[in-house]
């Protein structure tokens, strides 16, 4: 049998971002796959040095353009949590509502990047003009489509009128019921199903084996999620994680595409459930410096996150990491790799849902 | 009409940005913005390329592949630097990984700024692009 | 540290069900700038109170995740000494040793899969040792604008 080596990466169609595997090929089945990631790598844990606590917020939110409002929230969650600070109601329910549709603007650009790699690109094309909607959303509350900076150590920086969330509201729901018809296609589409069904199993035993997160894990028939922990006001919505059982890339996307609905439903309490009115307090500042440390874990769209900081009673952290759910899912998608055909590469590492960015820092 | 004008090819290389501006880049292609509309095409091959677009800035692994990528496209060519990290090194200037912005390894002949830049200037750069790829065309004709 | 112990307690978390969530190292810096009434890292190192003299340390922390549960094990090594790998228990522990060794040159013994320092590749090699923290304060400290 021959032998051979195939570098995946680090510019591929599929992959917006630089990811490199190096396959190693049997003829075409894949039999051992090398990562080596580095190209996005920044060193931004090192920023801490030289930008102070209340400005490192900034630089968290870009570890990635797609979790930027996650990453913004987990770093200043983190902060209050070392500070003590009793962040007001109303500011705990607008990060949920935002980190939310975050959610929905995640999967939907996946759900469009996925499409695309399958040859559906018309449905790429649907997804993205939803996801625009998600985007003005974020743009009027916000001020900015990608990176908000909405997030402070201590709460938000802005309201949203409850006029503005119930038109919010009307408006997601209005799009959830147009997903319907691009999630039909998705789930019933014959060539999809042929493409990604079987493809790509990992076994309940297997995700366990290997410590995936997130959507990876709820695939394969794992109800976890880091939202049941209750915290960030989740204790008070009614929800169930979305699972499948197959274990393949289509139950992998079929997650995903529930996990839009599930979304607009947690936002839809989330409004109706917050206190109400005009001027409510949104923001309570600390005061002094930090000293101690914190482990901080959110559900991200691609799983979970963990933060740890730590402060020293100086202006400047001593430690800041994040654990992004990519990292998490790597060792679950080099077993994938492993063992399939050449050709269902593309598609089993599409499905994990990679973002380099995050992995990398 | 001029030589150029009808159908600029793109060639979209994504250094370290932190998915911000890549996105926006992708989003430039889709139904709300659609640059198709003005016959830009997105290529992967550096060869069919006329602008290289680059999102993100330079670290020390991916230094090389830029500088490939540039040198494997035809004359004339030009460089649209896309976002705060790609002109300058942006937020991560100082990042011990980080070396700066595009211009430290090719020149740059268009700078969009923001953070993340929006889709519209994202479009402006590449229209300004096209500008002065006719120039450096006459100019070598 | 003692690396029997240590393991043992590794196979307990494994046996009773918890996940691997992070491994996470903190280059301890010995005397906090605080003390030295500075306000930050770079204002420290110029007051000469270089908060990295003395024998580096690095502080181990490794995160276990169970539902909404987390703990951790801690460890405090010297710079120089090694850990044991966790793969045999942790099949995903590879990549967060593989990580630690490029970024804080911290030895990890027994990988399951060893990267050979090929997964970063950064510019400042292994960025977070105590010797390229203390060049980089001193350079900050060094540059900065001093009020004459
Ligand atoms: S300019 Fe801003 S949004 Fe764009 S890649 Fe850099 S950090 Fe991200």
């Amino acid at each position: 049998m021959k032998r051979t080596t195939i570098p995946f990466g680090p510019q591929h169609p599929v992959l917006p971002e630089p990811l490199v595997l190096d396959l190693i090929l049997e003829d075409e089945k894949v039999i051992d796959a090398i990562p080596t990631i580095g190209y996005i790598h920044r060193g931004l844990e090192m920023m801490v040095e030289r930008v102070e606590y209340t400005e490192m917020g900034f630089v968290v939110e870009r570890i990635c353009g797609i979790c930027s409002f996650m990453h913004g929230m987990g770093y200043c969650v983190s902060l209050e949590a070392i500070m003590n600070v009793e962040v007001p109601e109303r500011a705990r329910w607008l990060r949920l509502v935002w980190a939310e549709i975050s959610r929905i603007q995640s999967h939907l650009l996946w759900l469009g990047l996925g499409a695309d790699a399958f040859g559906f690109e018309n449905l790429f094309m649907h997804c993205w003009r939803m996801r625009e909607q998600i985007l003005d959303i974020f743009e009027k509350t916000t001020g900015g489509r990608i990176i908000h900076s909405v997030n402070r150590i201590g709460g938000v920086k802005r309201d949203i009128a409850d006029s503005e969330l119930a038109a919010i509201l009307a408006e997601l729901q209005e799009l959830g019921a147009a997903f319907k018809e691009t999630a039909r296609v998705f789930g019933t589409d014959p060539s999809i199903a042929h493409r990604l069904g079987g493809v790509g199993v990992l076994t309940k035993a297997d995700a366990l084996a290997v410590d995936a997160v997130g959507p990876m894990v709820r695939a394969s028939g794992i109800a976890t999620d880091t939202r049941l922990g209750g915290a960030f006001m989740y204790d008070q919505i009614d929800f169930e994680p979305v699972v499948e059982t197959a274990g393949d890339c289509l139950a992998r996307v079929l997650v995903r595409l529930r996990e839009v609905d599930q979304s607009i439903d947690i936002i839809r309490q989330a409004i109706d459930k917050m206190p109400k009115g005009e001027g409510l307090p949104i923001e309570n500042r600390p005061r002094g410096l930090p000293s101690g440390e914190v482990f901080t874990r959110l559900e991200q769209p691609r799983g979970e996150v963990v933060y740890y900081v730590k402060a020293n009673g100086t202006k400047n952290l001593e430690r800041f990491r994040a654990r992004t759910p990519t990292f998490a899912n790597i060792p679950a998608m080099i077993k994938l790799v492993k063992g399939c055909d050449l050709a269902d590469v593309p598609n089993i590492i599409l499905t994990i849902d990679p973002c380099i960015s995050c992995t990398e820092r | 009409m001029s030589f150029f004008s009808r159908s600029p090819w793109i060639l979209h290389y994504d250094g370290s940005s932190c998915n911000g501006c890549d996105i926006e880049v992708l989003a430039c292609l889709t139904p709300l913005y659609d640059v198709e509309r003005f016959g830009v095409v997105n290529t992967g091959n550096p060869k069919h390329a006329d602008i290289l677009l680059v999102t993100g800035s330079v670290n020390e692994r991916n230094i090389e592949i830029v500088r490939n990528l540039y040198r494997q496209m035809p004359d004339p060519k030009v460089v649209v630097a896309v976002g705060a990290c790609a002109c300058s090194g942006g937020i991560f200037a100082r990042a011990y990984n980080v070396q700066g912005g595009i211009d430290k390894v090719i020149p740059v002949d268009v700078y969009v700024p923001g953070c993340a830049a929006r889709p519209e200037s994202i479009i402006d750069g590449v229209v300004q692009g096209i500008a002065a790829l006719e120039l450096k065309h006459r100019m070598t004709a | 540290m003692d690396t029997t112990a240590f393991l043992a307690r590794v196979e307990e978390y494994h046996r009773d069900g918890w996940r691997l969530a992070l491994i996470n190292v903190t280059t301890v810096l010995p005397a906090a700038p605080a003390a030295h009434g500075a306000q930050t890292a770079v204002e420290a190192a110029a007051v000469g109170a270089a908060p990295l003299d003395g024998p580096g340390v690095f502080e181990i922390a490794w995160g276990f995740a169970r539902g909404g549960e987390f703990k951790t094990i801690r460890e405090q090594i010297e710079q120089g000494q090694s850990v044991p790998s966790i793969s045999e228990f942790f099949g995903a522990a590879f990549l967060y040793e593989n990580e630690i060794r490029e970024l804080f040159g911290i030895n990890v013994t027994g990988m399951g899969v060893d990267l050979k320092g090929q997964l970063y590749k950064t510019a400042t090699r292994v960025p977070f040792s105590h010797g390229a923290v203390k060049a980089r304060l001193a350079a900050l400290a060094a540059s900065a604008v001093k009020p004459s």
